[in-house]
């Protein structure tokens, strides 16, 4: 009966209101995606208690370092936060990062932090910048976290540091953003290598294998930007084409048939997994043919799996890549191995590492408060040291009044040695795909 | 390169534009109001049809690139999404007694859950059919078209949909019935139609259109969570082009929105493919503002005419 009322209103009058609280709604949206944060929030907070429980086996080894009688006094935990992709269209690397650090949590509480746990509340970022700052805001605001691991996505990243952290105290260390832009703001640590030297590997890839003009098509935000301009810089040939397309839309044949047009032999996609399976199909299911080169967003599991056989022999990709000759990475791995039942890749590692060095760090502060750990997150890895390969050697080395500038951890991930921008020393992989497999063809190392 | 090719591209990416604008006019036709939760209505149908399609498999021959199993899977995505529609339809808009402006906002909420429960069913991560992916077809390749067969299939299966659509409009009891209730709803139930029961149907048509839409949106792209949350605003824009409410505005509508975003890269090099502009003239606009051309467009339409193309027409 209601309904009858309103639907005798004049309908032009139904059509303008409904256009007007369309823009508004469209307006809403964009805050909507944070009331959907919350309840990602809570799935995070599920994941959270898988750790608590593992923090609690911890506690239990933990109790031989209280009779060494460190601090005494406070038991509680020490509580840091993280800002993951546990969702969108960089799960895949969040879902990694997990895993990653799941097992620092396990080796940091074994040993524990003067007799503390190490305690990390993750909350998901969606893979966007928007609900990126309100995962941030509410760990930094609400939870009061010293230390922030995150993000994933570079702009995410950034939009975090810009919008909460930068004039704080609070240390921000991103566990995989790779964006050139991050060198420009020194207080944004990160564990991952710059881009730039991504981007200077691709262009010598592609000028190597022969290719003087190259079709490009990138993501349209910080990372795939920055990484394009680096490139572009880099490169010696002809950019045939250059466009950025953005995350998540429903079609990419427009981009395709673009880069096709552009009549380049070399095709390079600096873009997200999602966005590379569908363009790789759309190339194969329209019959074209290309050199495929890629940035390290476009390689994963996924996209072999979504991707059509044979689709993309012989792509080659650049990606950062783990200390895979080091004992401590092996030992990793093979742990990672028998948890998982697969290999880490190089973006566990960074996430494994970002645990430990945020355990150091608060281990060698004298208070647990951002100011604090800015002094001491970047010596714990300095080349100034002793060098250490593991939380528990680090621990050996300190001793009972060691300070940060005593060791230089050498992560599963590479030496780390944080610069004066925040950006660590790497190394990189070149990946091949051969019989649908990604196979590793070489290394580079970087600076 | 042919101006072809950017077509053929459109009319496929049309097809499930149009599949899904049709359910979104026809539900603001009858139930009165815009209703958000359609694009995930979309993805459920998708999700819907992966899982049959999981449990069926392929059942031995094909039909145009694609197994038989996938055409019972894309028919459960058409039921599950109608079934869907109908309860939520039952349970939480019909007893919610609130404007339509209410209602909108419900539908967003409504939007949260389904998006939700599919992504703690399946996770967030994206996936496939598991369907192989095709060449294109050889015999259209001299002309420049590169169409796969399941294209031909998605762009058929639209046809097909949107011809029944029409048909049952037009010349059954049923369509009629919805026609008169959509025109005025009080002189409908005055003349004996049971106007409750046309809306059930509306939602069931409605959503099975979309369903369909989604399913044929994960065998084009992929599926994931966020699929049909992602396509939604392109929906709006082509219903309200068409103007909203209106089915065969919906459906041109759709038809000029896909058209417009997939001949994006034609923009740049305009004088090569247009008669009466100069060669090197073009338009330098990136792929990335292929929706807020869409908009624009729309905008304009609806300065001309401001209830958009066919607004003022009936049903």
């Amino acid at each position: 009966m209601v309904r009858n009322d309103k639907q005798s209103r004049n309908r032009r009058d139904v059509l303008k209101l409904t256009g007007v609280s369309g823009v508004a709604l469209l307006a809403g949206c964009v805050s909507t995606t944070d009331d959907e944060d919350t309840t990602d929030g809570g799935n995070g907070g599920g994941s959270d208690g898988g750790d608590d429980g593992g923090s609690d086996g911890g506690t239990d080894d933990g109790s031989d370092g209280d009779d060494g009688g460190s601090d005494g006094g406070d038991t509680s935990p020490y509580k840091i936060g993280m800002v993951d992709s546990v969702s969108g269209s960089l799960s895949a690397f969040g879902q990694r990062n997990q895993r990653g650090k799941d097992l620092a949590i396990a080796d940091v509480n074994a040993e524990g932090i003067g007799g503390r746990d190490l305690e990390i509340t993750v909350e998901d970022s969606q893979s966007e910048a928007q609900a990126g700052v309100s995962a941030a805001q509410k760990l930094v605001n609400q939870d009061e976290v010293p230390f922030l691991i995150g993000a994933v996505g570079s702009s995410v990243s950034l939009a975090i540091y810009q919008s909460v952290i930068q004039g704080t105290d609070v240390v921000q260390l991103s566990q995989n953003s790779t964006s050139p832009d991050l060198t420009n703001f020194p207080g944004l640590l990160r564990m991952s290598p710059t881009g730039s030297v991504q981007a200077g590997a691709l262009a010598d890839l592609i000028s190597n294998d022969g290719y003087d003009d190259v079709a490009i098509t990138y993501i349209n935000n910080d990372y795939g930007k920055g990484i394009t301009d680096s490139f572009t810089e880099a490169y010696d040939g002809n950019v045939a084409y250059e466009q950025s397309h953005d995350q998540g839309q429903s079609s990419y044949s427009n981009v395709v048939s673009g880069m096709a047009n552009a009549d380049a032999d070399a095709w390079l996609f600096i873009t997200y997994q999602p966005e590379f399976s569908t363009m790789a199909q759309e190339a194969y299911s329209s019959g074209y043919e290309a050199q495929f080169y890629g940035a390290d967003s476009a390689k994963g599991p996924k996209i072999l799996e979504n991707t059509p056989e044979g689709s993309l022999d012989g792509m080659k990709v650049v990606a950062p890549s783990a200390a895979i000759d080091q004992d401590n990475y092996k030992q990793f791995a093979s742990r990672f191995e028998d948890e998982h039942g697969s290999e880490p890749t190089a973006w566990s590692a960074y996430a494994y590492d970002c645990v430990v060095n945020a355990a150091l760090a608060i281990h060698t502060a004298n208070e647990f408060t951002g100011a604090a750990l800015q002094e001491t997150v970047r010596d714990v890895t300095r080349p100034e040291g002793e060098k250490v390969s593991t939380y528990a050697e680090a621990l050996e080395v300190l001793g009972d009044d060691g300070s940060a500038s005593d060791i230089d951890y050498e992560g599963v991930s590479g030496p780390i040695d944080f610069d004066e921008n925040g950006d660590p020393v790497g190394f990189l992989q070149v990946f091949t795909v051969q019989n649908h497999e990604y196979v590793s063809t070489g290394t580079i190392a970087s600076e | 390169m042919s101006v072809l090719e950017f077509i053929a591209n459109g009319l496929v990416f049309s097809s499930i534009i149009v599949l899904a604008s049709i359910g979104l006019s026809l539900v603001y036709s009858i139930a009165d109001f815009a209703n958000f939760a359609h694009g995930d209505t979309m993805t459920v149908g998708a999700y819907a049809a992966l899982v049959t399609f999981g449990a069926v498999g392929t059942l031995g021959g094909t039909v145009l690139g694609l197994p038989y199993g996938f055409f019972v899977a894309l028919l459960a995505g058409v039921a599950v999404a109608a079934v869907v529609a109908v309860a939520t339809h039952k349970l939480i808009y019909e007893p919610v007694e609130i404007g339509s402006i209410g209602l909108l906002i419900t539908s967003i909420g409504v939007a949260f859950v389904y998006r939700s429960v599919i992504r703690m069913g399946f996770g967030a991560d994206f996936t496939e059919y598991g369907i192989q992916v095709l060449r294109p077809i050889e015999a259209l390749l001299p002309f420049g078209i590169r169409m796969t067969l399941h294209d031909v299939a998605i762009l058929g299966s639209a046809i097909v949909l949107v011809s029944a659509l029409h048909f049952l409009l037009q010349y059954t009891d049923l369509g009629r019935k919805m026609r008169a209730t959509a025109d005025n709803p009080d002189l409908a139930r005055v003349s004996g139609i049971r106007t409750n029961r046309i809306e059930i149907w509306t939602w069931i048509i409605g959503a099975g259109l979309a369903g369909a839409g989604g399913a044929f949106l994960g065998l084009f792209n992929q599926l994931s969570p966020r699929m049909g949350f992602d396509i939604l605003l392109v929906v709006f824009a082509a219903v309200i082009l068409g103007g909203i409410g209106s089915v065969y505005g919906a459906m041109l509508g759709g038809l000029l929105i896909g058209m417009i975003n997939q001949t994006m890269p034609l923009f740049e090099n305009f004088g090569q493919y247009a008669p009466l502009v100069p060669e090197g003239w073009g338009i330098p606009i990136g792929l990335e503002y292929a929706n807020a051309v869409a908009f624009v467009i729309m905008v304009l339409v609806l300065l001309a005419r401001p209830n958009g193309i066919l607004g003022d027409s009936a049903t």
